[in-house]
């Protein structure tokens, strides 16, 4: 029956096309014109049953989000910013769309049609109790439900396109399982359109528009006790996920008071989790970008919210038993939020930086972290390792702080004094790892060709950011507050450095125990200087190399520079694109303390990406980050033909001429 | 069981020494402090046979305030209480007059078993440990790996020459010094840090330094650098048995 309709509905539409007046003077659409006491009172009845499951089933999941604990950093400010993220991804659906530009639309026109259709279901029902508002007759009663009735088509069209897609094409990222649910909910919507659709071709008394009205209502009237237990609960809270999200990418909350350690149960979720949990919509985009999930890890984004959520349903926002599979007693809600799991993170953003409705999985998986490493229950060798490097040589490396006094010496880097413009950063790759020292000393001779003065801290320790991502506060705590005073004593103004999680760690999370000097990445200083520094192969015209860029997570998604390290590439050689490029390149393994820890399960990461760089054909592979160069100086070694492996500040330096007569005397090789 | 830890604070590995202006000690002023290392061993196999059997761990450290700060890590750590004993004269003291201030307050505690690292990294001398137990009066156990209680005391391994190892059975109360590496170091938690906020430090304070001293502290000094280059001459062959000879007989490392 519904074919047939959409037989005649296509029909009526292929008719009218030449004349796009005739079809709005033809498609009157009918209602029906008595509704007698029975049927009123039915279909208060079916009001109240349908409303009263969707409450039954709703209140719970509103009372776990409210009884969640407040997220005492949370601040309504900026508004502004909340208010254009909210046009832009919920009215807009610009994110549903960018990321995925086919299903995305199709989507975005079923939620569109949905906003057409409010006014249309409102007077829908009023209509059923002798209260319509909207007459077809009158001329805005007319023409909106002609409006409506194009959304409605289009919605039919995509919900079809959606059920396909879901059934048939069957992407992997949307699970294993088929939900029928969905399936039985994307035919309820169809079902509501179709109906609407077809009141156009019938006559207003008879049995047709009643049987037709009735249908259109029965279908709204199921639907809505489905919204709640389904992944369809995103309808009601993701628009208010995506204006309450906390402020900032990748933000990180403070502890509050001597109880709070990060996640460790669930009287530990804060409101914000509990809403961003109960908004999962399970479109799988983050598990799609997960370096963990893609290189046959446990770890699931997707199944880290699901399983927050799934604690939610069963132990609900006040319990004392432990959120990781390791830490209760049995894992009811499955083994997919495990400690194995949120360790397995690279910190890399991608699954939050996708997430169309909101979800922030930063926060979470690294609370998670936290609450397992402030308490002690993680127990890592290598992890364990690395904290007590850091503790006591203040290094990630586990080197004597000799080794970066005797480098500095060597270079006959100038000790910051207050003289100089910059302090240079050398971070604990440039400070003592033999690749990121040649990165650094030749960055200082592009600074010197500059004439740009500079200095280096006297004493430096790590910014911190491994234990920061590896959720070990007091660490991370110590090592933040170390440097704030060697930076305050110093009197630095500006700082400078090569590695993108140095940047982020200080600019960004220093700011819990102070405010740092502005500091920004040596990709943002040459190209504010790229028109003094020499060009090379194609850009004066010769025959230059082709360089694919890799862009760092911490310097493309965590701190939006995506063209300032391309215009170095390009003034260096040929630039190629990989195939995951900007907002949704590839991690290379190594952030989130990851560089320190153990061997991997599954692939390696960084030689999946290594691979994928590769393949572009590029001669050079560009980096701007001290963390991918290493990643992929191993991984690359192992193939048989490989691109050169060069930061852009070895790109910038190899064209200055040899040695300069004045600066600092600063050798050309790095060690 | 009840065990005491005596740690001691050092110099950080990577301090910058100088020698203080009399030559009798270091200068003092510009370093920062950690325990010493096999002081954090010795605590860490305290922690680890308080969590098998039960108990309580008590960490003591003799020094000036700035030694506060070592205790309060090994409270974060796990130990359940501290003493300080406030002493600013060590530098004063010989082994013997560090070990019977130690004496002192651990005769308060009478604690069934002392454990404390081999050596210190800024002394070397090895002997405060073993001088301890004579003072108590209680047989000791030196340069131990492994420890593990037993229905009549301890059985623990003693590390010796050329890989070798030895096995001891011994009676409780005892002191043992521990050696490095014998167990892996715990990380200090944010957990532990709060919890050690909530925890006991006992101050008390030591009897002034006896007259007369067994050592005498004459001069300290830096290790003076000696590079010596010696080329060795002849056919590959004659140089690589010359450098074996070397090797072997001169700085003995094969």
């Amino acid at each position: 029956m519904v074919d047939v309709m959409l037989v005649a509905v296509a029909g009526a539409l292929g008719k009218g096309a030449n004349s796009p007046t005739s079809l709005l003077m033809m498609a009157t659409l009918a209602e029906p014109v008595h509704f007698s006491w029975v049927e009123m009172a039915l279909l208060v009845a079916c009001v109240v049953a349908s409303g009263g499951m969707f409450f039954w089933r709703f209140g719970p999941i509103l009372r776990n989000i409210l009884d969640s604990k407040k997220d005492v950093d949370f601040s309504l400010r900026p508004v502004g910013r909340r208010v254009w993220e909210f046009v832009w991804e919920v009215l807009c659906q610009a994110k549903v769309i960018k990321e995925r530009p086919l299903p995305g639309l199709a989507h975005a026109f079923v939620f569109w049609g949905f906003l057409a259709f409010a006014l249309v279901s409102l007077n829908h029902f009023a209509t059923g109790l002798r209260l319509g508002f909207l007459s077809p007759d009158g001329y805005v009663g007319r023409f909106y439900f002609v409006f409506a009735g194009v959304w409605a088509l289009l919605v039919a069209v995509s919900i079809a396109g959606l059920f396909v897609r879901r059934f048939f094409v069957r992407p992997v990222w949307l699970g294993k399982k088929v939900s029928y649910e969905s399936g039985f909910i994307a035919f309820l919507i169809f079902t509501l359109m179709v109906t609407y659709l077809a009141a156009f071709f019938v006559s207003d008394d008879g049995v047709v528009v009643k049987m037709l009205w009735w249908t259109h209502t029965l279908a709204l009237l199921v639907f809505l006790p489905l919204i709640p237990h389904t992944k369809h609960l995103h309808l009601v809270l993701s628009p208010l996920t995506v204006f309450l999200k906390r402020d900032g990418f990748a933000k990180i909350p403070p502890l509050h008071g001597d109880e709070d350690f990060g996640l460790s149960a669930g009287k530990d979720i804060t409101q914000l989790i509990s809403l961003q949990a109960y908004s999962c919509v399970e479109c799988g985009r983050c598990t799609e970008h997960c370096p963990a999930s893609t290189t046959g890890k446990v770890l699931n984004p997707k199944e880290i919210i699901l399983g927050m959520r799934g604690y939610l349903n069963e132990l609900g926002p006040q319990s004392e038993v432990g959120l990781l599979a390791e830490s209760r007693p049995e894992s009811a809600f499955g083994t997919t939020l495990s400690m194995e799991a949120a360790f397995e993170c690279t910190t890399c953003g991608s699954c939050e930086y996708q997430c169309p409705v909101g979800i922030q999985h930063l926060p979470i998986i690294i609370g998670l972290r936290r609450g397992a490493t402030n308490t002690g229950a993680w127990e890592d060798t290598y992890g364990t390792k690395l904290f007590l490097a850091l503790e006591k040589n203040g290094n990630a490396l586990g080197l004597s702080a000799m080794e970066r006094d005797k480098f500095v010496t060597k270079q006959g880097f100038p000790i910051f004094d207050g003289t100089q413009e910059y302090c240079l950063w050398l971070g604990c790759m440039g400070g003592y790892d033999p690749k990121g020292r040649e990165i650094i000393a030749d960055f200082a001779r592009v600074m010197d060709y500059l004439g740009t003065t500079f200095g280096v801290l006297k004493k430096e320790k790590c910014t911190g950011d491994p234990a920061r991502r590896l959720g070990n506060d007091l660490v991370f705590q110590n090592l933040a507050e170390f440097g704030l005073k060697a930076l305050e004593t110093a009197k630095v103004q500006k700082i400078v450095a090569i590695c993108p999680h140095c940047v982020r760690t200080i600019s960004n999370d220093w700011r819990e125990f102070g405010i740092a000097p502005e500091i920004e990445h040596h990709s943002e200083f040459m190209a504010r200087h790229k028109d003094r520094l020499p060009k090379q192969g194609a850009a004066v015209g010769a025959a230059g190399e082709t360089i694919v860029y890799h862009d760092p997570c911490y310097l493309g998604r965590y701190r939006d520079v995506y063209e300032a390290p391309r215009e170095i590439v390009t003034m260096a050689g040929t630039l190629v694109e990989a195939p995951r490029s900007h907002e949704k390149s590839f991690c290379c393994g190594a952030g989130g303390g990851l560089a320190f820890l153990g061997e991997e399960t599954g692939e390696r990461v960084s030689h999946v990406r290594a691979a994928e760089l590769a393949g572009t054909g590029a001669q050079v592979v560009g980096t701007a980050c001290p963390f991918c160069n290493t990643m992929f100086r191993d991984a690359l070694s192992e193939m048989e033909t490989r691109p050169q492996l060069l930061d852009i500040a070895q790109l910038t330096a190899r064209a200055l001429p040899e040695k300069q007569a004045a600066g600092n005397g600063v050798s050309t090789t790095g060690n | 069981m009840k065990i005491l830890v005596a740690v001691k604070q050092v110099p950080e590995r990577d301090a910058q020494i100088r020698v203080a202006g009399d030559g009798k000690w270091i200068d003092e002023g510009d370093l920062s402090y950690t325990i010493n290392e096999p002081d954090a061993y010795a605590l860490e196999e305290a922690l680890q046979l308080k969590e098998k059997n039960g108990g309580e761990v008590v960490v003591m450290c003799a020094g000036p305030d700035r030694v506060l700060s070592t205790l309060r890590e090994a409270l974060a750590k796990g130990a359940d209480r501290a003493i300080h004993i406030e002493a600013d004269d060590l530098g004063e003291r010989d082994t013997l007059g560090v070990a019977q201030i130690l004496a002192d307050a651990v005769k308060e505690e009478a604690p069934d078993l002392i454990l404390t690292g081999l050596q210190s990294d800024d002394l070397g001398l090895g002997q405060t440990g073993v001088v301890l137990a004579a003072l108590l009066g209680i047989p000791h156990a030196t340069i131990i790996m492994q420890v593990e209680k037993t229905e009549a005391g301890l059985t623990v391994k003693r590390e010796l020459e050329d890989g070798w190892f030895q096995q001891v059975e011994m009676p409780l109360p005892a002191l043992l010094t521990i050696q490095s590496g014998g167990n892996k170091l715990r990380y200090a938690t944010l957990m532990g840090i709060k919890k050690a906020k909530t925890k006991e430090t006992k101050t008390v304070t030591a009897a002034a330094a006896a007259g007369s001293r067994a050592i005498t502290l004459e001069r300290v000094y830096l290790p003076e650098k000696q590079k010596k280059t010696e080329m060795l001459t002849g056919t590959p062959a004659e140089i690589a048995a010359k450098l074996v000879e070397k090797l072997k007989f001169e700085v003995r490392v094969i």
